[in-house]
């Protein structure tokens, strides 16, 4: 609270019924979301990446630190990459302590977003169903349940009558080739509207000073003192970053990008173990609302969700080859669909109205990197795979923390670059490979 | 505007005599054969077929075809079907969508009221105090969410596919697409060519007869004489990488649906123009139609679209919508012309009806507004094959930029022409698609080994050459002088889109994000560019500046069971499966496979290959053949353990690690000779395993001379277990010493067995107990199964199933990959150190285990419950005492036969690992039991004598 005193600039317009009401009567306009300035030329600190995670960085810097004089840059426009096209799901049930403890900070900020930000975030609590279509599977669902339990965060295994119960149109019959035996079942798990997340982090940040810059590309970071070219690398430090408007000069550059992530530290002179791989989603024209619960099955590589709309959003594995390219393939839809019909054959007549891709930057244990690099003053949130998204409050309140501070919050040490030189990889793959 | 069915039209597609009786919501209709759902209705005189998304405003006809946003209705089980689209059947029952109660009394219309409080958006600012009742809220708003009901019990009907490897796809079957077809096919080329309406000649068809008429049947006959595969009905949804297309054949007279997924060497894309609304204030009131949407009515389908008519027209098709209406003896009583700077500026009437039209101040009385305001290009296609195209101001619309050379655009889409301009550049694209296909062709048999080597050089890519078409002026007509809605579908007005663009949503995408403009059922086709141009217009620049959204595949939406098709997910069994049925076998899903469970009493299985002999179907085991001179490298490089030195007829055990040095598979591999090798694999992990072995081979090591076949649906195998096993063996298996000094424990021998040559067989087993794994060809297994029970009756011996085998695996102490290990267990937990060799050069994992040699890792141990008569579940969590702190998991529990207690494995924190530790385990019932840890895996015979018997 202390730091939203500090951090505040310009009193926010709140946004309720009663403004919506009273502007709607007056014919009023809304004020700009967020202010449109001119680039500056020097920051306190840059965040490359106007997604989730580089917004609710700036977020936390200036409400929790008073870090305020922040620039995030973004080369196209907020939220256009991931943040704008993952499935939006957010859940809990992680395998190992670490992952459950970070998570559940993300599920709980997630909460209490509308209220915090000011802006409906749509937090739908829906309850996540994770599909086991074979005794082995069953087993594995059994061990996240208990685990889970032992951590306070509620997840149970249910049988097919109740997942009948949970979700009418899955078909748990005696199918012969997935059969429903059961399901990890996950109440607190939901969706969430992800571009609201975006709007909502950049609306909160410009009240309290940081500017945000679309269509900015950072085309170079400029170092010093470091043991490569031009001051890169180890040992040296931060002074800058080169843009398609212009040089800034900063003692703070976070890296919150994805897809771009490698390239983006590379600048810096710090190399990242991450592949690229894109991951595709699909949605269906609206129907009316039937599904009520998120539902996830390892086995078929397939998460469905129904949004308020009436669309089904479907996502699916990464696909298998590194590319930057994201162009969506036909293999995958096709292959989508037989998934989800063998689920809920009844949607057989439901039309795909659009499919989309991004891109996941894979690290070798599923797992993100996060904080300090061997460059001063640099520092990284990426690494983000499939499941970024959830983990957007909790990764800009510890990086925020970390850019203050010059400690490694205890939540992100697992995620240190440095494991990869000490081979302590975090195991989240258990639970974060088969994805949402 | 009433509507009504006019005499013979020379241009219709109704066959007046056959009468189709159909229900619209609930009430008895009838149209005629080639009616279209909304034709009929509209000339039995409805005129309101939805209600709009926010407001449920009523909404009429507005383009008459598919992209018609207004036209989505419940066919039966068939959600949102396109009414415009849709050809009408005998017995339909069609109903209206997102009404409530119904079409014509919709409560909801009330939210039209207060539309000025419900902006784009405006739910983001609202309900979030108490945050305890948005879940209410939520509710309520979803019931807002469009579209049709789908019915539970909707089954998946029969969808086929195809594949088709053409030279050249036309996509569009108007006058320049036809013609680009016919010279591409009289090139040589093989063309398929796909129209997304009933039939070919796009606007020719619904053009006033002549000249356009004789133009048609020309067009059609010289179709109807060449070789081009025509198909109707049918949709180029997507182009991917290299020309591959999906096609969409919705009218195949078997299959409900086909998706025909094609190669083509190249594309011409040719789908003409879609014409684009205007925004004015009342723009979707029931009435106001486009002019194609107005020809489309009266020559296709004999419908009066209305009685007195207002006319909106800045080009040559709204004034042929106006001689079309005159004929049709609707009264035309104004013309407003959009080309002399006039501007519509409202529509104006009760909710449900038109009844004036203001045009620069002047209100004239009319029942129907034809709107003739300009084109949008669906270049979809081109964007998904990387083209960004380039807006035109002087033209009005978008043109395509650069696209690859092997998708070439024609038609409307590339130019304006009389129509026998338009015919020329088609057919000038028809023969260059010919000759680059020629090219292509060539090069693709060029690379491919054929028993035909390709003859000749390539031909040289053929130069673009065709003249371009020109560039008709058109004044950019979007909005009017007052606002109106730019997206039917998703109720989004121009306000709206300037509200938010001034908010600061004020890129394309963010705006489209933020108020859903383009997101609906004709994902933009209609919408895109007033979109763009109102975004434009609060930012004070031009629609090129601020630039398109990116069009996605599909081009139309397509179903999911046209997608999935007929589902080839195969349920796999045994060659011996039915012996399993006929014996009283329950099954296991077990990955791809159904396998034999048990018999009835696991318990006594297991006693039997204790005392006697069983046997049991082993096939789903993952089985590679490898041939070739470099497999020892192959296996050092997947294996952890060393096999330089496996002599032929041996056989050894093998641990895999993925990169990160977790347990990825493990299983035996024998040397069958000096270049020949049999690997096999846990059975869930035989298409993992195989695609793990190719990609080292196929990325990694592609010098390396190994061939892998997978053969594990080539063999039957079978494993023959039991102190007896060997005497059981014998009674089958000829030209094999199998005396235990000839035919050692982990070797491996070919034999005829049971008559059957070409089999072999191992001494391997997970049992314990003295067996031979039997490896017959799949066709032989039944028979082979069949003798050996009948070879041991006096031996005492009977099947046994995978319960039986995982207790006794459990009682000697045998992991299973994927289940006493998981994601995260490295290769060190699971006891076997001594097969995991830092020493050697390279293989998967190596760094990351050698990194990890000097850590404390979780181990894999033996866990006896103190109270025999409690087996634990799998997945009980080991504890520290009465506290929650977790310590390990049970991953293994059975109840032994052999032994009369409960037996388990475990995964442990290391420093529990030592035998005799005790442990507290947490049953999920909350009941905290002591268990102990074992000195060694094996609960039962740890020395292995049996099975080196």
């Amino acid at each position: 609270m202390r730091g939203i005193a500090r951090g505040m600039r310009r009193r926010p317009p709140k946004y309720s019924a009663a403004a919506l009401a009273w502007k709607g009567l007056r014919g009023d306009p809304w004020p700009r979301v967020w202010r449109d300035t001119e680039l500056k030329r020097s920051y306190d600190a840059v965040v490359v990446g106007g997604g989730v995670h580089g917004l609710a960085t700036a977020y936390y810097l200036a409400r929790n630190h008073g870090i305020t004089d922040v620039a995030v840059l973004d080369k196209a426009y907020l939220g256009s990459g991931a943040s704008g096209r993952n499935t939006a799901i957010v859940r809990a049930n992680y395998l190992t302590p670490e992952g459950v403890a970070f998570y559940d900070r993300s599920l709980q900020l997630y909460n209490s977003m509308a209220t915090d930000l000011n802006i409906n975030v749509m937090f739908s609590e829906r309850g996540h169903l994770t599909l086991a279509h074979s005794d082995a599977a069953l087993r594995t669902m059994n061990w996240r349940a208990e685990v889970n339990k032992l951590q306070g965060v509620d997840s149970s295994v249910v049988g097919p009558d109740e997942i009948k119960e949970v979700a009418p149109s899955l078909d748990t019959s005696d199918h012969p080739r997935y059969p429903i035996q059961g399901a990890l079942y996950h109440p607190p798990g939901g969706i969430v509207r992800h571009d609201a997340v975006v709007w909502g982090y950049a609306r909160a940040a410009d009240h309290m000073g940081v500017e945000m810059h679309q269509k900015t590309e950072v085309l170079d970071i400029l170092c010093e003192g470091g043991d490569g070219p031009e001051g890169r690398g180890a040992g040296g430090r931060v002074t800058g970053v080169r843009t398609n408007r212009g040089d800034i000069s900063t003692p703070f550059v976070v890296n919150c990008t994805a897809g771009w992530a490698s390239l983006i530290s590379a600048m810096a002179g710090v190399r990242l173990p991450i592949t690229t791989h894109p991951l595709q989603a699909a949605v269906t024209e609206p129907v009316k609302v039937f599904l009520p619960t998120v539902v996830v099955s390892g086995s078929l590589h397939v998460y469905i969700s129904q949004t308020d709309r009436g669309e089904l959003v479907f996502g699916a594995a990464v696909d298998p080859v590194a590319t930057y390219s994201i162009r969506g393939s036909l293999d995958f839809t096709e292959e989508l669909a037989g998934h989800v019909l063998e689920l809920m054959p009844s949607v057989s007549r439901m039309r795909l109205l659009r499919q989309w891709s991004g891109l996941c930057d894979m690290t070798p244990d599923y797992s993100p990197v996060m904080g300090f690099t061997p460059v001063d003053g640099f520092l990284v949130d990426v690494g983000w795979g499939t499941y970024g998204f959830k983990a957007a409050p909790v990764s800009g309140e510890q990086m925020a923390a970390a850019v203050a501070t010059g400690n490694t919050p205890e939540l992100i040490a697992p995620f240190a670059l440095s494991r990869f030189d000490t081979g302590e990889l975090v195991g989240e793959k258990g639970a974060a490979a088969v994805g949402h | 505007m009433t509507m009504s069915r006019l005499e013979v039209q020379p241009t219709e597609v109704i066959d007046r005599s056959t009468t189709l009786r159909f229900r619209w919501n609930g009430k008895r209709f009838s149209g005629f054969e080639g009616d279209t759902i909304a034709s009929a209705l509209a000339a039995a005189g409805e005129h309101v077929f939805s209600r709009s998304m926010k407001y449920h405003r009523p909404r009429g006809i507005l383009t008459a075809d598919y992209w018609d946003p207004n036209l989505l209705v419940q066919v039966g089980d068939d959600p949102n079907v396109r009414a415009g689209h849709r050809l009408l059947e005998a017995g339909m029952d069609v109903g209206a969508q997102n009404v409530w109660p119904s079409l014509h009394r919709d409560i909801k219309a009330a939210n039209g009221l207060v539309s000025r409080f419900l902006t784009a958006g405006f739910y983001y600012k609202t309900f979030m105090r108490p945050q305890r009742l948005w879940p209410a809220y939520e509710r309520v708003l979803a019931t807002f969410a469009p579209g049709g009901k789908v019915d539970p019990d909707t089954p998946h009907r029969y969808h086929d596919k195809r594949y088709s490897h053409p030279d050249v796809v036309v996509a569009g079957a108007g006058p320049a697409g036809i013609e680009a077809a016919l010279a591409a096919a009289a090139a040589g080329a093989r063309v398929m060519l796909v129209e997304h309406e009933h039939a070919v000649g796009g606007h020719l068809r619904y053009a006033h007869p002549e000249p356009a008429r004789a133009a048609l049947a020309e067009l059609r006959a010289a179709l109807a004489a060449s070789d081009v595969e025509v198909l109707t009905d049918s949709t180029v949804t997507g182009r991917y990488e290299d020309n591959w297309l999906g096609i969409v054949q919705r009218s195949h007279p078997v299959a409900v649906e086909r998706l025909i997924k094609a190669r083509a060497k190249v594309l011409v894309v040719a789908p003409g123009l879609i014409e684009r609304p205007y925004v004015f204030a009342g723009n979707d009131r029931p009435g106001v139609i486009t002019s194609v949407a107005a020809r489309r009515l009266i020559n296709l389908w004999g419908v009066k679209p209305g009685e007195r008519a207002v006319v909106f027209t800045a080009n040559a098709d709204g004034d042929a919508a106006a001689a079309d209406l005159e004929r049709a003896g609707v009264e035309v009583a104004a013309v407003v012309d959009g080309r002399d700077g006039r501007r519509v500026s409202a529509a104006q009437g009760p909710p449900k009806a038109l009844e004036a039209v203001v045009a620069g101040g002047t209100r004239t009385e009319a029942d129907l507004l034809v709107v003739a305001a300009g084109w949008t290009a669906p270049t979809s296609l081109l964007n998904m094959a990387g083209d960004r195209p380039v807006y035109d101001p002087a033209a009005a619309r978008f043109f395509p930029s650069d696209p690859p050379g092997n998708v070439l655009a024609t038609g409307g889409l590339a130019g304006d022409g009389r129509l026998d301009e338009l015919r020329a550049h088609g057919a000038a694209t028809g023969r260059l698609a010919a000759q680059r296909a020629a090219a292509v062709a060539h090069r693709y048999q060029a690379r491919t080994a054929r028993a035909l080597a390709v003859t000749g050089d390539e031909p040289a890519w053929a130069a673009d050459e065709r003249a371009p078409l020109r560039r008709d002026r058109h004044p950019e007509l979007y909005r009017s002088d007052t606002h109106g809605m730019v997206d039917l579908s998703e109720d989004v007005g121009s306000k709206d889109l300037v509200a938010a663009a001034r908010e600061g949503y004020d890129s394309v995408e963010l705006a489209k994000r933020y108020t859903t403009a383009t997101m609906g059922s004709a994902q933009g086709k209609l919408e895109t560019v007033n979109t763009v141009a109102a975004i434009a217009e609060a930012r004070g620049e031009t629609i090129a500046q601020v630039g398109t959204t990116v069009w996605r595949p599909p081009y139309a939406p397509l179903t999911l069971g046209a997608l999935a098709g007929r589902m080839f997910e195969p349920v796999r069994v045994s060659s011996i499966h039915p012996w399993h049925e006929a014996n009283g076998v329950r099954t296991i899903q077990a990955g791809q496979w159904i396998r034999p469970d048990h018999y009835g009493d696991p318990a006594a299985e297991v006693r039997n290959v204790r005392t006697n002999v069983g046997i049991i179907d082993v096939t789903p085991l993952g089985k590679l053949d490898l041939r070739g001179p470099d497999i020892p490298k192959l296996l050092n490089l997947l294996y952890t353990n060393k096999w330089s030195k496996l002599a032929v007829g041996k056989v050894r055990y093998g641990m895999m690690c993925a990169e990160d040095g977790v347990v990825l598979d493990d299983g035996v591999t024998g040397r069958l000779g000096p270049e020949h090798y049999l690997m096999t694999t846990t059975s869930s992990g035989a298409a993992g395993v195989w695609e793990w072995v190719e990609n080292w081979l196929q990325t990694e090591r592609p010098d390396w001379r190994v061939h892998v076949t997978p053969v594990t649906t080539a063999y039957a195998s079978i494993n023959v277990a039991g102190p007896k096993s060997r005497e059981l063996v014998s009674r089958v298996v000829d030209g094999v010493d199998l005396s235990p000094e000839a035919f050692a424990y982990m070797e491996v021998r070919t034999a005829t067995v049971a008559g059957v040559a070409g089999c072999f067989m191992w001494r391997i087993g997970f049992t314990g107990e003295l067996s031979f794994e039997l490896h017959v060809p799949a066709g032989h297994g039944l028979h082979v199964w069949e003798a050996l029970m009948e070879a041991g009756a006096d031996l005492g011996v009977g099947p046994f199933g995978l319960e039986g085998q995982r207790i006794m695996r459990l009682e000697k102490g045998h992991f299973i990959v994927g289940q006493d290990t998981d994601g995260l267990t490295l290769a060190p937990s699971t006891g076997m150190s001594p097969l995991i060799k830092l020493d050697k050069e390279d293989f998967a994992g190596l760094p990351e285990l050698a990194w990890a040699a000097d850590r404390q890792l979780p181990l894999i141990v033996a866990i006896q419950p103190d109270d025999p008569e409690i087996v634990p579940e799998e997945a009980a969590q080991i504890v520290r005492g009465d506290t929650n702190e977790i310590l390990g998991r049970i991953t293994s529990a059975r109840m032994s036969p052999t032994l009369g207690r409960a037996v388990c494995l475990g995964q442990v924190e290391p420093e529990l690992a030592a035998g005799g530790t005790k442990l507290t385990v947490l049953l999920a019932s909350g009941q905290r039991i002591g268990a102990t840890v074992m000195d060694h895996h094996a609960h039962f015979d740890p020395a292995g004598e049996r099975l080196r018997g």
